[in-house]
């Protein structure tokens, strides 16, 4: 533990990293709200956070899970089987409505634990535990439903989903909050700091006394748990329930996570450099689109993005460490 | 993991042999018993499709078995096959000899793998990270440039994945079959069998395999998996090793890339679906490790013709198509746990 | 559910009422309304505009308008056809900019972020084909509230959720096609299978319950096998569709098509499996994807709507509806080169009759 702290970078208020993400958030800030005139509007950014809420809410666990050394690739299935549940239970068990979203969080809180079970005590490596559950629970999704979807909810549901409060988004208030609770435990909690251990040393870790398992079980049902809540929220704001709700989006979460500076490896990561990391990406795609860039070549421009930001830090990173 | 490095592949072999044993018993089990409910299962028109259509899988399972086994993931591997196949289909419309069409898509293979593999390899940008990149750019940038238009009315020849072996003997239309000699025809089914697709399948996944075990540079791939740092302390320079294994990935996936695009006579220029985890399956079915250091390429083509041959099997025994993917998902972690399992029975013996 | 249930198919009108039908996987449940056998127009019970209404719109009758086309991806020859169809329109209406973007696969998620974001861009009107009637719906409902007109084509939303909806042929006259032709082709008495998209694709599941209550009525004795699954894959078409003909052998006379991607790959199952003038493949398809197998001889015809027109016609439908030429009541709207077309099913417009492309026309079409 000792050796890890030494180590641990600075807490400076912002990373290197997130400095770099920082300024090109800035520039593409100002140079899409000069080419369009709705870009950089309150209404615009609202709804934009609406859109990128589902990729939020997951993009949280998934930095601890990443921070560790990690992955969860399940996400988007466990958020299809989610839904697909939600939507199942309440029209084939008859459960209120109220039980079959209690119902769904369980589920997805389950499939997480199952990952996490099979992580932590028959150490299978998280890349495959996730990659087998991704089919797994898409196919739980895609056999229970039959590809049937459930339609037809009533009007109180879609408030989460399509509903304002204080005219902000409804889910947008769960985002921020879900941000400020992992951000609190990451940079300020035993439990945050220990993450940051796992993943620069798990048997350094484990041999100063951490739980690591217990630690580890707990990232990836929590991760489980808000791909429920995020599945609940997607439901509520496409008023359907479709068995392929969610499919690839853990591309979208790590693509957020990753470009926010958490490194792949384990031990660098913060909340903050994720938020980033997500406004940039939705941002791109929407300033992009309203500029009249078409969807196939913003694809292109993320994809670059994401290289080069990491590029990018990796430079300075050196030349820091070759000038000390 | 450092611990099995030392003792190489002469074990490594033997245990990976097991779960390339247990595929082919799975193999065998799944044709006897679907076999017998349809015999038409086994017939041989339908183990030409089950090869044929998922050939190509195989061969690209082959250079995921590499990157897999040196530590690394490509899952920018379907888009890319997707692009290739776009490029070979163009070019043969154009007109560029046959032989161009199927080569050049392969050197840019290469290439683009190549440059994948320096990010990895020398600037250390972690593999996933890369590819995830690439993935985008590649899907996005073949709508943006082909605008989704279909691509036919290649010229006959081109369709390498429709000839036969005895059409290399006996001068005939490509894809028109061959007529089989008299004193052959008892062994016509077999002939049948060995279409392109699968003779390329066969050789390059024994090439593969021959040259990962026997080969100094080949075994140099399971030492920079298995723990990068003791390999570079034995010699084994990390960077030019990682730079190989993509290079080596971007043959494989250059030759799929051509069986991919020379089967149909129309060519969808988009990115085919969830291609990247079809074959990340079939590695990781077939008994690489994730972690790096173990695994071989013939545990990856005997996973994709299972994977491939339940596909099918689910149809003959009617049962729903929805299961597929829980059962491909229950598949992978029962051999995972396998796996695993023998890696422990092994912790116990020594 | 391979034991065809018997079910009671409740028609619209009394001419199917007490028909009973062996209802085939991949329909829907929605009643049915099969057409004569012999080529007479079917009953169409009138109804009053179901369509929604565009609040706060700024009138630009006469004026230049921008529109864009959210379709259910691109990059597959279908919407290629329907958005040469729009820039056709536009050219020749002069006052009207189309823009075609949308996902490059058929999620709604995707689909809904593109629309949202065109919305706040700022334009006159959506043109949409819907990936999912209902996910898409609050989106339009937005659209329609911002006073952004919103006109389906291919495949509808809610009627509550746009204004109009351009039909590229009656379910009923697209079955009937496929099925009369089928039975031309294969005879009366053989059997056949099925390769659509996904049991649950509105258009196709539709599609598939009206071909089974229509052959049930004129070709009692047509033999339906199985239905499989395929996506909008090529790849995943051409095994699914060569594993019905492994599994069924000589017993399976015919293959159906359902999507434009599922008609080709079976047309190549059959080529590659030495089956053709065996096993006929009918289905709906591009004539560009199908002329190798046309000139081949290994498919006799392909039913399918000019997707060109398709597109044309909903640029036409929109500039009418911006000019105050089509309001709700109206029988008919003019369409450019297409003529008058009608108002069908409250809030619909019919594009026609589909077309059957074969050996002698096939040429003249470059979509």
């Amino acid at each position: 533990m000792s050796a890890t702290e030494a180590r641990a970078p600075k807490r400076l208020p912002l990373a290197p990293h997130e400095i770099v993400l920082v300024v090109i958030l800035a520039i593409a800030l100002a140079v899409l709200a000069t080419l369009s005139d709705r870009f950089f509007t309150l209404d615009n950014l609202l709804n934009q956070g609406r859109l990128m809420t589902e990729v939020g809410l997951i993009a949280m666990p998934m930095t601890f899970v990443i921070v560790t050394g990690g992955i969860d690739l399940s996400v988007g299935s466990t958020m299809g089987l989610c839904a697909i549940l939600l939507g199942y239970s309440w029209k084939n068990f008859g459960f209120p409505l109220e039980l079959a979203i209690v119902f769904a969080l369980l589920v997805g809180t389950v499939a997480g634990f199952i990952n996490g079970w099979f992580i932590t005590r028959l150490k299978v490596p998280p890349l495959i535990m996730t990659i087998s559950t991704l089919a797994l629970y898409r196919g739980l999704a895609e056999g229970i439903s039959q590809a049937h979807s459930v339609r037809g909810y009533p009007e109180g549901f879609y408030l989460l989903g399509q509903g304002e409060v204080w005219g902000v988004p409804t889910q947008l208030w769960l985002l921020v909050v879900a941000i400020v609770i992992f951000a609190v435990i990451l940079a300020r909690t035993t439990f945050g700091r220990s993450l940051y251990a796992i993943g620069y040393n798990e048997t350094g870790a484990r041999f100063s006394g951490l739980p690591v398992d217990r630690i580890k079980l707990a990232i990836y049902t929590a991760s489980g748990l808000m791909a429920g809540l995020a599945a609940w929220i997607f439901v509520s704001r496409v008023s359907t329930t479709r068995s392929d709700m969610g499919t690839g989006i853990e591309l979208d979460v790590i693509a957020a996570v990753v470009l926010g500076g958490t490194s792949i490896f384990g031990g660098v990561g913060t909340i903050a450099g994720t938020v980033l990391g997500l406004l940039l990406i939705q941002l791109l795609k929407d300033g992009l689109a309203l500029t009249g860039v078409k969807g196939d070549a913003t694809i292109v421009v993320i994809g670059a993005v994401l290289i080069l930001s990491i590029l990018i830090t990796n430079f300075a990173q050196r030349r820091r460490e070759q000038g000390r | 993991m450092s611990a099995t490095i030392a003792q190489a592949p002469a074990r490594k072999w033997r245990f990976s042999l097991s779960q390339e044993w247990l595929l082919l018993i799975g193999i065998a089990t799944l044709f006897i018993v679907v076999g017998l409910i349809n015999p038409r299962f086994v017939a041989s028109r339908n183990l030409q499709s089950i090869l044929l259509a998922n050939a190509y899988v195989a061969v690209a399972a082959i250079g995921m078995s590499v990157v897999i086994v040196s530590g690394n993931i490509d899952i920018s591997v379907g888009s890319l096959i997707g692009v290739l196949a776009s490029i070979s289909g163009a070019l043969a419309v154009a007109g560029v000899p046959v032989f161009f069409a199927w080569a050049i898509p392969v050197v840019i293979s290469i290439l683009v793998m190549m440059l994948q593999g320096a990010l990895v390899a020398y600037l250390r940008i972690p593999s996933i990270v890369v590819t995830l990149g690439m993935l985008s750019i590649l899907k996005g940038g073949l709508i943006s440039v082909t605008n989704g238009v279909w691509i036919s009315g290649m010229p006959d020849s081109f369709h390498l994945a429709q000839w036969h072996l005895l059409d290399l003997f006996i001068a005939a239309e490509p894809g028109k079959q061959a007529a089989v000699p008299e004193s052959l025809s008892a062994l016509k089914p077999m002939f049948d069998l060995l279409t392109m697709p699968v003779l390329f399948m066969l050789f390059l996944t024994l090439g593969a395999a021959w040259w990962m075990r026997n080969t100094a540079k080949g075994r140099s791939v399971y030492a920079v998996g298995g723990n990068a740092e003791a390999a570079r302390l034995c010699g084994i320079p990390r960077e030019r090793t990682l730079m190989m294994v993509f290079a080596v990935h971007g043959l494989f996936t250059g030759l799929a890339a051509v069986l991919f695009a020379t089967q149909p006579s129309v060519i969808q220029s988009t990115v085919p679906p969830n291609l990247e985890l079809t074959i990340i399956t079939a590695s990781v079915v077939g008994g690489v490790s994730i972690l790096g250091g173990t695994g071989t390429v013939i545990g990856s083509t005997l996973a994709a013709i299972l994977i491939a041959a339940i596909g099918s099997a689910l149809i003959f025994v009617n049962i729903s198509p929805y299961w597929l993917r829980a059962a491909q998902g229950i598949l992978i972690l029962v051999t995972v746990l396998a796996d695993i399992y023998r890696r422990r029975q092994r912790g116990l013996a020594r | 559910m391979k034991y065809s249930l018997m079910a009671l198919a409740l028609g619209a009108t009394l001419l199917s009422g007490n028909a009973f039908a062996a209802k085939w996987d991949g329909g829907d449940d929605l009643p049915t309304n099969p057409l004569p056998c012999d080529g007479g127009a079917g009953t169409m019970a009138a109804k009053a505009y179901d369509g929604a209404a565009v609040t706060g719109s700024v009138d630009k009758s006469g004026k230049p308008i921008t529109l864009v086309d959210v379709p259910k991806l691109i990059g597959i020859g279908y919407f290629n056809a329907t958005t040469k169809g729009m820039q056709d329109a536009a050219k020749e209406l002069g006052n009207v900019k189309v823009t075609t973007d949308g996902p490059t696969e058929a999620k709604i998620d995707e689909q809904v972020k593109f629309i949202d974001n065109y919305i706040t861009r700022g334009v006159d009107g959506v043109l949409f084909a819907a990936n999912d009637p209902v996910a898409i719906a609050p989106v339009l409902k937005k659209a329609l509230s911002k006073g952004v007109h919103v006109i389906g084509y291919d495949a509808n939303s809610t009627p509550d959720a746009r204004e109009w909806f351009v039909n590229q042929a009656q379910f009923n006259g697209i079955a009937k096609a496929m099925v009369d032709n089928l039975a031309k082709e294969i005879g009366e008495d053989k059997s056949f299978g099925i390769v659509t998209s996904t049991f649950t694709t509105p258009n196709q599941a539709r599609w598939i319950a009206e071909m089974s209550a229509y052959a049930a009525k004129c070709h009692p004795k047509l033999k339906w096998l199985e239905t499989v699954e395929a996506q909008e894959d090529n790849i995943l078409s051409f095994n699914q569709a060569s594993t019905l003909l492994n599994k069924y052998g000589d017993q399976l006379s015919g293959l159906m098509g359902m999507t434009s991607v599922a008609t080709p790959a079976s047309a190549e199952a059959v080529t590659r499996s030495n089956l053709c003038g065996k096993v006929a493949v009918v289905g709906l398809a591009t004539p560009n994807a199908m002329k190798p197998y046309v000139a081949s001889g290994c498919v006799k015809s392909v039913v399918l709507w000019n997707p060109v027109d398709l597109g044309y016609a909903a640029v036409y439908v929109t500039r009418a509806v911006v000019d105050g030429k089509l309001k709700a009541g109206a029988t008919s709207v003019e369409a450019g080169k297409l003529g008058k077309l009608s108002v069908v099913n409250g809030s619909e417009i019919l594009l026609g009759s589909p077309f059957v492309y074969d050996k002698s026309n096939i040429n003249n079409f470059d979509f």
